[in-house]
């Protein structure tokens, strides 16, 4: 996933300390893309909408909002949430991963943020979309670029339905390609299979 | 240089700062039959000049912003019929411009590159495409007509057995599906030498044509659906 970008949301009123912040995180190495909010129902649409990996948060936003941020980290348990620490709420500080203060320098945010993106890669592990195949995944997908049904596929290669389906969830997963024929285009472009044997 | 900063819109904004920093929202102004020339106009006087449910207007742009929907809004028959004009517009988009578009562009990728690589691309396209015009041709012709007849005459409901809200939302398909295929095939495996100028078109296209089924199918689901949900459960009452 080295590739896709972190997607931090902002949340902070001061359009001063959301522009300082997001022209820090522009300039830095961290691929990302950088989305703001200004009070928690915000945050919550944006949730549904976006896949957020980071919060960078003014902890006053939390206050007597309890309820919702445990909803929120329920929801979204791998989600990191960064506070900005103002030197006044001890409290709502608690409710984050990390703070950094308004006069850390940029190097120093940065690579807290950047802390936060390897906590989240190594929670999501086996989400890793490398696409390197195994033998049977290999044997499965020809099965499916050939037209065969699972109940045929399971047949065929001596195993059960279920297990069909979840190679084929794998395939998916690790391809990214969904469709049929799609899949078809992607087993000749990898040279899984030869091109004269599919009809065009 | 700058880049999009979309912020939460709201109705005293200048539309034209609007556009500047989202230019997605022409997109939404042509679907709801409105000039671009927005002259130096607020959202809200531009509302009315339009006669467009400034609720509605901002609503909709905030799901091209990026933000969602608040739940539960309630709008009005007027909006929602707006609505499905919108839907309309944005059908009439897809199927006279966007797709000839991306078709155009697949098909001169295949004359200058033979294989059958891409024939099998072109293939794949048009079985697509063939699945789009089914699903547009069903809303205009079966859900939108229901929906128009559900708005305007509140109780002589004598087509409205075989039809409904929910059987709506699950005959709704996911179209973006294949077209999330196509993009993934020609960003990590399918090999084509060269020909940037042609594959960046086609690659515009597609994220243009993305971007906008996906704020389509919100305005259906977050919506047009449950503001129809909402009507039949008040009208059986």
């Amino acid at each position: 996933m080295l590739n896709s970008p972190l997607h931090i949301v902002i949340l902070e009123s001061s359009k001063i300390i959301f522009e300082g912040l997001y022209s820090i995180l522009y300039q830095s190495d961290i691929h990302c893309r950088v989305y703001r909010v200004e009070n928690i129902d915000e945050l919550s649409d944006m949730l549904k909408t976006e896949n957020i990996n980071i919060i960078i948060a003014n902890p006053m936003h939390f206050v007597n909002r309890d309820k919702e941020i445990k909803k929120i980290k329920k929801e979204f348990p791998s989600l990191s949430i960064v506070g900005i620490d103002f030197g006044i709420m001890q409290k709502a500080v608690t409710e984050t991963n990390a703070a950094f203060t308004l006069y850390d320098t940029p190097e120093h945010i940065i690579h807290l943020i950047s802390r936060m993106d390897s906590r989240n890669k190594s929670l999501s592990k086996n989400n890793d979309d490398n696409d390197n195949l195994t033998k049977r995944e290999i044997e499965v997908l020809t099965c499916i670029v050939n037209g065969k049904l699972n109940k045929e596929i399971a047949e065929e290669l001596n195993i059960s339905i279920h297990t069909v389906v979840r190679h084929r969830k794998n395939i998916t997963t690790k391809t990214g390609i969904r469709s049929q024929s799609g899949l078809t285009i992607y087993a000749i472009s990898k040279k899984i299979v030869e091109i004269e044997d599919i009809e065009i | 240089m700058h880049h999009f900063t979309a912020t939460k819109m709201s109705s005293s904004m200048k539309m034209a700062d609007q556009i500047d920093a989202n230019p997605r929202l022409l997109l939404m102004l042509q679907h709801f039959n409105i000039d671009f020339r927005v002259s130096d106009l607020t959202v809200s006087q531009l509302c009315k000049q339009y006669d467009i449910s400034e609720a509605l207007f901002v609503d909709i742009a905030n799901l091209y912003n990026g933000f969602g929907t608040k739940k539960d809004q309630a709008y009005t028959k007027k909006d929602l019929l707006q609505v499905i004009d919108f839907l309309k517009n944005s059908h009439h988009y897809y199927r006279s411009d966007m797709y000839p578009q991306i078709n155009s562009y697949i098909l001169m990728l295949q004359k200058n590159h033979p294989e059958r690589e891409i024939k099998l691309l072109e293939k794949f396209f048009n079985e697509y495409f063939t699945e789009v015009l089914e699903h547009l041709d069903y809303e205009d012709n079966v859900a939108f007509p229901y929906f128009i007849k559900l708005l305007k005459d509140s109780r002589e409901d004598s087509a409205r057995e075989q039809f409904s809200s929910i059987e709506y939302s699950e005959h709704h398909t996911d179209i973006e599906l294949k077209l999330h295929d196509l993009k993934n095939l020609l960003l990590k495996y399918v090999n084509i030498e060269s020909d940037l100028d042609l594959r960046r078109k086609l690659f515009f296209a597609l994220y243009e044509l993305e971007y906008d089924l996906f704020v389509h199918s919100l305005i259906e689901e977050t919506i047009l659906i449950p503001s129809g949900v909402n009507i039949e459960k008040k009208e059986n009452a």
